[in-house]
């Protein structure tokens, strides 16, 4: 067998296997597209009689997305914007020495990325509720989001600061720079490409968070979409084309900025997650 | 005062000032809860104390009473084959894809990033798509498992307390794979090449070439990968709250959702730091051997 149709047939095989894996998200948009009666039909259908793709602005309209999207826009936003200033500083600081200091901080980070959200919304709840912050459910989110996932963000932004060298921001500071000016100037813009990457895996992830929206915000006006669906989902309902279309409407987004930036993604979360 | 501004701009006080400021943060968002979770696993905690900081000392009397429930043990055995379970499928599934991508075909690398979708999406969604695919009636899942000749009746993944557990496990391993693959691709791609084309050269076959040279190569990075996991596992929530919300009659029930579940459901906020507190010690503990098993790379 020549090298040429092995790799053919490798080819053929990943692919076949790529879709055996993302068909669940294809049963997602397709389902949406069928009509009441034809996604309980047995034996199912693959591909819809006739798509009915009027079901999405209905949804839509329906479920009032717009305000759902928006509050997850603005909770997502939030949390990378407050996480981006602290945690590009930080991180900073971590790549840039080293000494027994700098290991007890990245232990200390390190620990915190593992806390479940879960189990860490018990007290923050209740924290929040002495403080008063919880007047302002989505700013509470936006800080407990923040706290959960600076951590991880710290992690994968201190591996680009290593790799820019130091010898740059030395010639900057020979030349005259303060050190906050070779910061801003040299250093900053070296890494930019790691902490977007970064910035915009937390923002996915804030953009999908549950646990702490579910719990902190009772407010139907004020909830994201994640919050919006699970209260959409009762336990016996039978709208399930009308379900995976508010999941469609939600997850394409993502969906999409994950396919066009997916090498960029991949590469970036190599580089930090398992250092 | 010009000393302090100049130190700030280009001294010891800026890195001061770039790393204080986050962990002040951190410490006051993430160190004081973990620490009042254990004061308050110690009181008497009600929704008319919730509002005051003084509340009744009752020392272990939340645990006791917390291990005393009969659905104790029986969630705790949940979580630990839910940990199991996930872990071992996400593992096995995840080097498996990994070792086919390794050879390197022609778009290898592109088709290995898709598959990281499933784990980009947000956990509801993810949760609510499986919801439909497990369902007992119309679910697609049962019909190709009857297709396969695996199943002959309907399986109620949902609703049976015998399968509602493993429905959320399914989801999860689909969920898990993917990222278990990019990480073991890393380390795959780590092993020099030299190593096999010498092990070819001495007449190794393709299977003594992986227990002899694969596997220990990547004992590190598996077993980073592996306490990663299971602190991922135990992060977990979104799709219990979306597949079967611990239930039917708790057969679903883990550690992490019962912990909520007790404080935002049931208002038994003690009970939910108590059981909060237990979990996030068995975390704490992967996570130290996580970060130990790392610790050459921590150095950089």
């Amino acid at each position: 067998m020549s090298e040429t149709t092995k790799n053919r047939l490798l080819l053929v095989f990943a692919l076949l296997l790529a879709a055996v894996y993302l068909f669940p998200l294809y049963w997602m948009y397709i389902t949406a597209l069928k009509t009441g009666s034809e996604m309980f039909r047995t034996p199912p259908s693959f591909w819809p009689d006739e798509p009915q793709w009027s079901i999405f602005p209905f949804v839509f309209q329906l479920k009032g997305m717009n305000q759902f999207l928006w509050n997850s826009t603005v909770i997502a936003s939030g949390s990378v914007a407050l996480i981006a200033v602290l945690g590009t500083g930080a991180s900073y600081v971590l790549a840039r020495y080293r000494n027994v200091w700098i290991d007890v901080g990245l232990f200390l980070v390190l620990m915190l990325q593992v806390l479940p959200a879960s189990l860490m919304i018990t007290p923050i709840f209740v924290l929040f509720t002495l403080t008063g912050i919880l007047d302002f459910p989505r700013t509470a989110v936006i800080l407990a989001i923040a706290a959960k996932s600076m951590p991880f963000f710290i992690v994968l932004v201190r591996a680009t600061f290593m790799s820019v060298p130091m010898e740059l921001e030395e010639a900057a500071l020979v030349d005259g720079n303060s050190r906050a000016g070779a910061f801003w100037s040299i250093v900053l813009p070296l890494a930019r490409n790691g902490i977007l990457v970064a910035a915009i895996l937390i923002f996915m992830q804030a953009f999908g968070e549950f646990v702490y929206s579910k719990s902190l915000i009772q407010e139907i006006e004020l909830q994201p979409s994640s919050v919006g669906l699970n209260a959409f989902m009762g336990p016996n309902t039978n709208e399930w084309n009308r379900i995976m279309a508010f999941a469609s409407i939600y997850v394409t987004p993502i969906l999409a900025t994950f396919v066009l930036l997916q090498r960029r993604i991949v590469s970036g979360l190599t580089s930090g997650a398992l250092k | 005062m010009r000393r302090l501004y100049s130190s700030l701009v280009d001294g010891r006080g800026f890195d001061l000032c770039l790393i204080g400021i986050p962990l002040v943060f951190l410490i006051v968002l993430s160190g004081v809860p973990l620490v009042y979770n254990v004061v308050m696993s110690f009181q008497a905690v009600d929704m008319f104390s919730l509002g005051s900081f003084i509340r009744p000392w009752v020392g272990f009397d939340n645990y006791r009473q917390l291990i005393s429930q009969p659905e104790f043990w029986p969630i705790m055995g949940h979580t630990a084959t839910f940990l199991a379970a996930s872990i071992a499928g996400q593992f096995l599934f995840g080097f498996a894809l990994a070792l086919l991508f390794w050879l390197n075909f022609p778009g290898a690398s592109w088709l290995r990033g898709l598959f990281l979708v499933s784990w980009v999406m947000p956990g509801l969604v993810v949760g609510a798509v499986w919801n439909w695919l497990l369902s007992g009636d119309f679910g697609v899942f049962n019909f190709v498992l009857h297709q396969l000749h695996i199943i002959s009746g309907n399986v109620f993944w949902r609703s049976d307390p015998a399968f509602a557990l493993w429905s959320v496990i399914i989801a999860n391993i689909w969920l898990g794979t993917s990222f278990n693959m990019i990480m073991l691709s890393v380390g795959l791609s780590s092993i020099p090449d030299d190593l096999y084309e010498a092990a070819e050269l001495d007449g190794a076959g393709a299977l003594t070439r992986f227990w002899t040279i694969t596997l220990p190569m990547m004992r590190s990075s598996i077993g980073a990968l592996i306490s990663l996991g299971l602190i991922f596992t135990l992060q977990q929530f979104d799709l219990f709250a979306a597949i079967t919300s611990g239930g039917p009659n708790n057969s679903s029930n883990v550690a992490q959702y019962w912990a909520w579940d007790l404080s935002f459901k049931q208002y038994d906020f003690a009970k939910g730091a108590a059981i909060s507190v237990i979990m996030i010690v068995v975390v704490m503990l992967a996570s130290v051997y996580y970060v130990r098993s790392t610790r050459h790379e921590v150095r950089g």
